[in-house]
């Protein structure tokens, strides 16, 4: 039982509905402010973690 | 893009500004979008239903504690969530309304008031509305004394709305309310498109029965809603069951009959739930909502022809507009013919009008935000502007 493996799941996808939820409040141009930019950044940093967990855990 | 075989993604959200006038209020915050994706399984939330083995009563997730929010939200002894408004119209009629027994609806109201009546075999009657398209406290008490004398009995049940669905206009619940109470009518709040969007209090109302819709105004999925009431009324809509099998001898604990025992128990509580915290903090902030559409309808009355149905000022999102003499008359020799306003509409990222619709038409500006809701008033008086239509 990988439980890191399902939390990085869980984690990836609640990290990507951030990213949508950007995507809906901006539509429709996606022109993202500043802050909005930064979050994004910081999401993404986090998805490529969960990545690498899932790396670690399943693919190892 | 799709789900899987034949099921598109639903992008609409995520592309568009949608102003479909039932769809704005159910968006689902992030949180309840993050709650679906965990507990999307059938009976997910109850892995740890424990005695006595009713939803309201579960702790883990706080279920329990839940519904008790929910009732102190609008002001309430009791609360259940049910599957839409609707089904909360149905367990109060069904208690309250005997054959060939009339209720009070409006001549506004929502057609499952209707079907909730016809359901338990009661006999509608309307409530007048007055040229403004408002439903008067004066006007309830005159049907009140028209409906008993018709009957030899006043009605069972008063249905009102707390805004409409058809006009999106304020109506006087109190007064309703006072008018029904004076002859000891109960009386049925429908917030459908109130309860999560404004702030709610059932008591100083002076309501029996409040009833929401999740999806309408709590940031949730279908269907889901609540039904709130006093302590006196909680005892007779949730009672519990009596009844027993003749063979097997079996009994249903404390299963409540109108409910049919549990009503949520999956994705559409658990999306209730975490959009709470943001539901309860929105509802502070409907004079910004307010403000926000006041861009919008500005906009749309500076063109020519063009007539707010609704009342004005504005006190709900939600509008009813009359484009007979503006847009439907560039529709008669359009290319597109009626399609050529939704068409433009989507040409500027806009969705949720349906498709054709140039003369009557209704939009809702509610969750927008200030710049959307500034593109959306730009593209209404840029569309005019380009077919020929005075603006100003």
């Amino acid at each position: 039982m990988s439980r890191r493996a399902v939390d990085a799941v869980f984690q990836g996808l609640f990290t990507l509905t951030d990213i949508r939820v950007i995507l809906r409040r901006t539509a429709p141009s996606h022109e993202l402010s500043g802050e909005d930019r930064e979050a994004v950044r910081r999401s993404l940093a986090d998805l490529r973690q969960q990545v690498s967990i899932l790396e670690e855990e399943l693919l190892r | 893009m799709r789900c899987t075989g034949d099921i598109e993604v639903r992008e609409l959200e995520e592309l568009a500004i949608n102003i479909d006038p039932i769809q704005a209020g159910g968006r689902l915050t992030p949180e309840a979008m993050k709650a679906v994706i965990a507990y999307g399984d059938g009976y997910s939330v109850c892995d740890n239903c424990r005695r006595p083995f009713r939803l309201d009563a579960i702790k883990k997730p706080p279920i329990d504690a839940f519904h008790r929010d929910l009732a102190a939200f609008v002001h309430m002894d009791e609360a259940r969530v049910m599957p839409g408004a609707r089904r909360g119209f149905q367990a109060v009629a069904d208690t309250y309304v005997e054959k060939g027994a009339p209720v009070l609806l409006t001549a506004l109201s929502h057609y499952t008031s209707f079907l909730a009546i016809e359901g338990a075999r009661g006999i509608p009657r309307e409530i007048p509305k007055d040229a403004g398209n408002r439903i008067t406290g004066d006007a309830a008490a005159a049907r009140i004394e028209e409906v008993t004398r018709e009957f030899g009995k006043p009605p069972a049940l008063l249905f009102v709305d707390h805004f409409d669905y058809q006009f999106g206009n304020e109506h006087e619940v109190r007064e309703i309310a006072k008018a029904a109470h004076a002859h000891d009518i109960r009386v049925l709040y429908n917030g459908a498109y109130s309860v999560g969007i404004l702030p709610v209090d059932g008591k100083e109302l002076g309501v029996d029965f409040v009833v929401g819709s999740g999806h309408k105004s709590m940031a949730s999925p279908a269907p889901s809603g609540v039904l709130a009431t006093t302590k006196e009324y909680a005892a007779e809509v949730l009672r519990t069951t009596k009844t027993r099998g003749d063979l097997t001898r079996r009994q249903f604990g404390v299963k409540e009959v109108e409910l049919l025992g549990c009503t949520l128990m999956g994705a559409t509580v658990m999306g209730m739930m975490a959009s709470f915290p943001a539901v309860k903090e929105r509802v502070n902030r409907w004079q910004e909502e307010l403000a926000n559409g006041k861009v919008v309808i500005d906009a749309l009355r500076s063109i020519e022809g063009t007539v707010i149905l609704s009342e004005y000022p504005r006190r709900h999102t939600l509008t009813r507009v009359d484009t007979r003499d503006s847009f439907d008359t560039v529709a008669q020799t359009h290319r597109k013919r009626g399609y050529f306003f939704t068409s433009a509409l989507g040409d500027r990222g806009i969705g949720g009008v349906i498709p054709g619709a140039t003369r009557v038409w209704k939009f809702n500006t509610y969750g927008l935000t200030k710049e959307q809701c500034g593109h959306l008033a730009r593209a209404f008086t840029d569309i005019a502007t380009e077919n020929g239509i005075r603006v100003g």
